[in-house]
């Protein structure tokens, strides 16, 4: 196990530097630059900047020089924001980011796991069919028109909850609840359909028709048993769902104008911001990465068929 | 004792008529009425794309500000032109009345708009256009928008389904049928390509190397397609894997058959039931991407126009006009629900066995 966990751990690295190095040369190849504005520059001032860059050397020095600063953690100056370096503006919007995503994941999870289990127990009656188109239409439409028909229900119309807007504290909760719901949507809706498909299949599989036999009651063959093994396919589709998660927060930090990197994302590609934008880059494959890599490790856990070889 | 006929024998000595993987599918998927909806949906919704510039539509791209932001009805565009602007007049006098003394500018101008079309009534034939589903901001007509936005998001999704099942069965059925370092290498790639966050790629080849005009779609077009082809890659190659090694492999092989007849003749069609389905869920998976892009202003440019920037400019108008969300909403989200069913539906009639039935 610590074996397969630190080969899996290692298998990182190159992920990573795969990442980087291919994001840095797709940026820096496409046409335009971070001082190729509106405003046209004197050539001897583009001269001048693209020196303080270290931009009027070769691309391989550029490279290697980014390389050896991220690794020791600095991302450089915002060619666009001149008063603040890329891991101060990351640092001030990351946080944001986090909380609303890691709210909508667990959202997702937790009544997406809830309404999945519920459905399958109640397979083929009323209960289940609502849940299920329900869930059908979380996965067809949009984030960005579920999250204004759900600013204008309960904001507008019904004024429970603030429109936009984003405070910290305890004031805060409020104004998180419309962005999650919106992010976690979609993922609640496929954990839904998930668990009820794989705990359908679990229930008919021999170990529970054993439990079964020895006479278990059915609430430990459902919360020993079948939950358990009904599990494994969420646990894996974790990864995918937090992949959505973080894209999906370029759309709801936008409708929600929450102040999170996503918002910065877009604008920072369209600004050639070449230094924040690779920063933006690798800071969520980071997250990613170590997602997959967690759920990698508590799948080994739950599902003990598997061998680490 | 072997039969002289086509039809096979059971052990119950009766005779049956042999029934193919695909009769057999057809016949699960027609006992499935939500898939079979899904079916006629997604068929009637195609064929009216296609057939849209024989259709008698208005021109989508055409301007008309007298008619902007006209609510859908069944009567002819002056008069809804004119019902709207009375309606706003009412509104606005009510203002003045109320000390609002400011907003006489405002009056005089719907004021001459309102004779101006009251005049063009009789003269103007494009007073006389029905507009069934309501205008946008510009006066373009929402059906005709709506159909030909359906065109670009249905082939955005075609395009980028096709090159990615292409690419998916190539690099899937090499790695699969030579193994080895080959194998190893191809999935270690495809291991990498799993790690990138996709989304974000694409984002930022869209906003650097888009220019406005038809260049845009075909960026789109490769940047959704370069990353899209790794659940079929794995997938087919997982198959090829599970089969090459099976007698009817070695039989043709034993006959001389070369690799390459092998792949495409004996072990692809074994895995077409798998690509069908994910042929399936990615093309609605695609038309969702495209709107996602096109939310963000970085999807198709103007005056072409997918459900996903039809819905965009829907969505900033939704509380005044609400049918130009609702329209681009209503028929996107139709479209992808039918996918969406189709899809499950083939899913359960192909692979009755399937593990991961969601």
């Amino acid at each position: 196990m610590t074996k397969f966990i630190i080969r899996r751990f290692l298998s990182l690295i190159p992920t990573m530097f795969v990442i980087v190095t291919l994001s840095f040369f797709l940026i820096r190849f496409a046409p335009g630059g971070p001082f190729s504005g509106e405003k046209v520059l004197p050539e001897q001032v583009i001269q001048n900047l693209m020196k303080k860059y270290h931009m009027d050397q070769p691309m391989y020095k550029q490279y290697l020089e980014y390389l050896g600063n991220v690794l020791r953690g600095d991302f450089g100056p915002s060619f666009r924001y001149k008063e603040s370096t890329v891991n101060e503006l990351i640092g001030e919007s990351f946080p944001t980011s986090i909380i609303l995503g890691s709210v909508a994941l667990a959202f997702a999870l937790v009544a997406g796991l809830g309404v999945g289990v519920g459905s399958a127990l109640k397979q083929n009656k009323w209960q289940d069919y609502t849940a299920m188109s329900f869930a059908v239409i979380g996965i067809s439409v949009p984030m960005f028109v579920v999250g204004p028909v759900l600013q204008l229900a309960f904001a507008m119309k019904l004024h429970w909850l603030p429109v936009t807007g984003w405070i910290t504290g305890r004031a805060g909760l409020a104004a998180l609840v419309l962005p999650a719901l919106t992010l976690g949507f979609p993922y609640f809706a496929y954990i839904a359909r998930l668990s009820r498909a794989s705990i359908l299949e679990v229930l008919r599989s021999d170990y529970v028709r054993t439990a079964r036999a020895k006479g278990l009651s059915e609430r430990v063959v459902i919360w020993r048993h079948v939950l358990k093994g009904a599990l494994l396919p969420v646990v894996s589709y974790i990864g995918p769902a937090f992949a959505g998660i973080i894209t999906g927060s370029l759309v709801v930090e936008q409708v929600f104008v929450v102040p999170g990197i996503g918002q910065i994302f877009v604008q920072s590609a369209l600004n050639r911001d070449y230094t924040l934008i690779m920063g933006e880059v690798i800071v969520y494959s980071l997250l990613l990465v170590a997602m997959n890599f967690l759920v990698d490790i508590v799948y080994g856990f739950l599902d003990p068929r598997i061998a680490y070889k | 004792m072997p039969s002289n006929n086509n039809q096979a024998i059971n052990e119950f000595n009766q005779q049956v008529k042999p029934v193919s993987l695909w009769a057999d599918a057809w016949k699960r998927l027609r006992k499935n009425r939500m898939a079979l909806l899904g079916l006629w949906i997604v068929v009637i919704m195609a064929a009216i794309t296609i057939a849209a510039p024989l259709l008698p539509l208005y021109d989508y791209t055409k301007l008309d500000l007298y008619h902007s932001n006209l609510p859908p009805s069944f009567r002819t565009a002056g008069e809804v032109a004119l019902s709207t602007m009375q309606a706003r007049m009412d509104k606005i006098q009510g203002m003045i009345d109320n000390g609002r003394k400011d907003l006489q500018p405002d009056l005089d101008k719907v004021k001459a708009d309102y004779a101006k079309v009251q005049a063009d009534m009789v003269t103007n034939p494009a007073e006389k256009r029905v507009y069934l589903l309501g205008t946008d901001y510009l006066g373009r007509d929402m059906l005709a928008r709506t159909i030909y936005g359906g065109r670009i998001s249905m082939m955005v999704g075609l395009i980028g389904t096709v090159t990615a099942v292409l690419l998916g069965i190539l690099i899937g059925a090499i790695a699969g049928y030579t193994g080895g370092r080959l194998d190893n290498l191809l999935m270690r790639f495809v291991d990498i390509m799993y790690g990138l966050p996709y989304m974000l790629i694409v984002i930022i080849m869209m906003s650097m190397f888009r220019k406005e005009g038809a260049s845009s779609i075909v960026i789109l077009f490769i940047a959704i397609a370069l990353v899209s082809w790794l659940d079929i890659a794995r997938v087919v190659r997982g198959q090829i894997i599970s089969l090459k090694n099976s007698e009817f492999v070695e039989a043709a092989r034993s006959m001389g058959a070369s690799s390459g007849r092998i792949i495409f003749r004996h072990l692809l069609p074994n895995t077409l039931g798998v690509i069908i389905i994910f042929t399936t869920l990615l093309l609605p998976s695609f038309i969702m991407s495209e709107s996602f892009l096109s939310f963000l202003g970085l999807g198709v440019s103007a005056p072409d126009a997918s459900w996903g920037t039809l819905v965009s400019e829907g969505v900033q108008a939704m509380e005044l006009y609400p049918w130009r969300l609702l329209v681009p909403a209503i028929v996107m989200t139709l479209f992808l629900f039918a996918m969406n069913f189709l899809g499950d539906g083939l899913r359960d009639a192909l692979d009755p066995q399937s593990k991961n039935r969601a």
